[in-house]
């Protein structure tokens, strides 16, 4: 390969660093690669550990960047815990209306309640109880 | 207690998970401050190992946070590094380990008569 092309292919891939990693490295890095050419090393393959350094250096979480990460997955998971409330609170009233009118008649309601043909009028005992009696229910 | 847990003075091999090429460079390191491409020749004939130059900075980075290296003044463009004590302590622990295991292996082979 021409020696100015590798020179390109090097300089085009050291840019996929990060800016705080090429302020530190970059022009050492440049001229380490300039002199493993002269060695004979091909350009391609300095190439590649550069790209594979810079995907590294791009993913591997560093002491800095660890804060925003975590601030961020904080984020997401209020972001789904809202969302998941919000969708609990809208099918929740529609639960309760449609329990409710079972349920109302279940408990232990002093006043009277819906007369169950052909009991009350036989025991003469409050109602309650013979809900209770029948249903196995306890208040 | 965390430059206990750096330097391996609590005898904790802290080199176990860092990768061949961070103790190739510690070991690089050990008699003298070397720059990357120096540090790439060096291991090439230490150990027949070629460093790619983005495995290096790689590891440098790496070595430098964990502070067992330290980068000198740059003499034009290039960056020597050293080893620092807490370094040379953490390699001192590696190797040690490394040589238990390696007498270990042979004592095993030397028993299974292979």
């Amino acid at each position: 390969m021409d020696r100015s092309l590798s020179t390109r292919l090097v300089g085009a891939v050291l840019r996929c660093y990060p800016a705080h990693w090429r302020r530190r490295h970059g022009d050492e890095a440049a001229e380490l690669a300039a002199l493993l050419i002269g060695d004979g090393t091909p350009a391609a393959s300095i190439a590649l550990s550069y790209l594979a350094g810079a995907a590294r250096e791009r993913l591997t979480p560093r002491p800095g960047r660890r804060l925003s990460t975590a601030a961020c997955a904080l984020l997401v998971t209020a972001c789904s815990l809202g969302v998941s409330a919000a969708l609990l609170a809208s099918t929740v009233p529609a639960r309760a209306a449609s329990t409710s009118q079972t349920s109302g008649r279940a408990h232990c309601r002093p006043g009277p309640a819906e007369p169950i043909p052909g009991v009350i009028g036989a025991m003469d005992r409050p109602q309650v109880i013979i809900w209770e009696a029948v249903h196995g229910r306890s208040c | 207690m965390a430059a206990d847990r750096r330097d391996g003075r609590a005898g904790q091999d802290v080199l176990r998970r860092v990768g061949e090429a961070s103790v190739l460079i510690l070991i690089s390191l050990a008699d003298r401050p070397r720059h990357g491409y120096a540090l790439i020749q060096d291991i090439k004939e230490l150990a027949g190992v070629e460093l790619g130059p983005g495995t290096l900075y790689g590891a440098l980075d790496r070595l430098e946070r964990l502070g067992l290296i330290e980068s000198l003044p740059a003499d034009d463009r290039r960056h020597p590094y050293r080893i620092t004590a807490p370094g040379a302590a953490a390699l001192r622990v590696h190797l040690d380990s490394l040589e238990r295991v390696s007498a270990a292996g042979r004592l095993r082979l030397r028993l299974g008569g292979i």
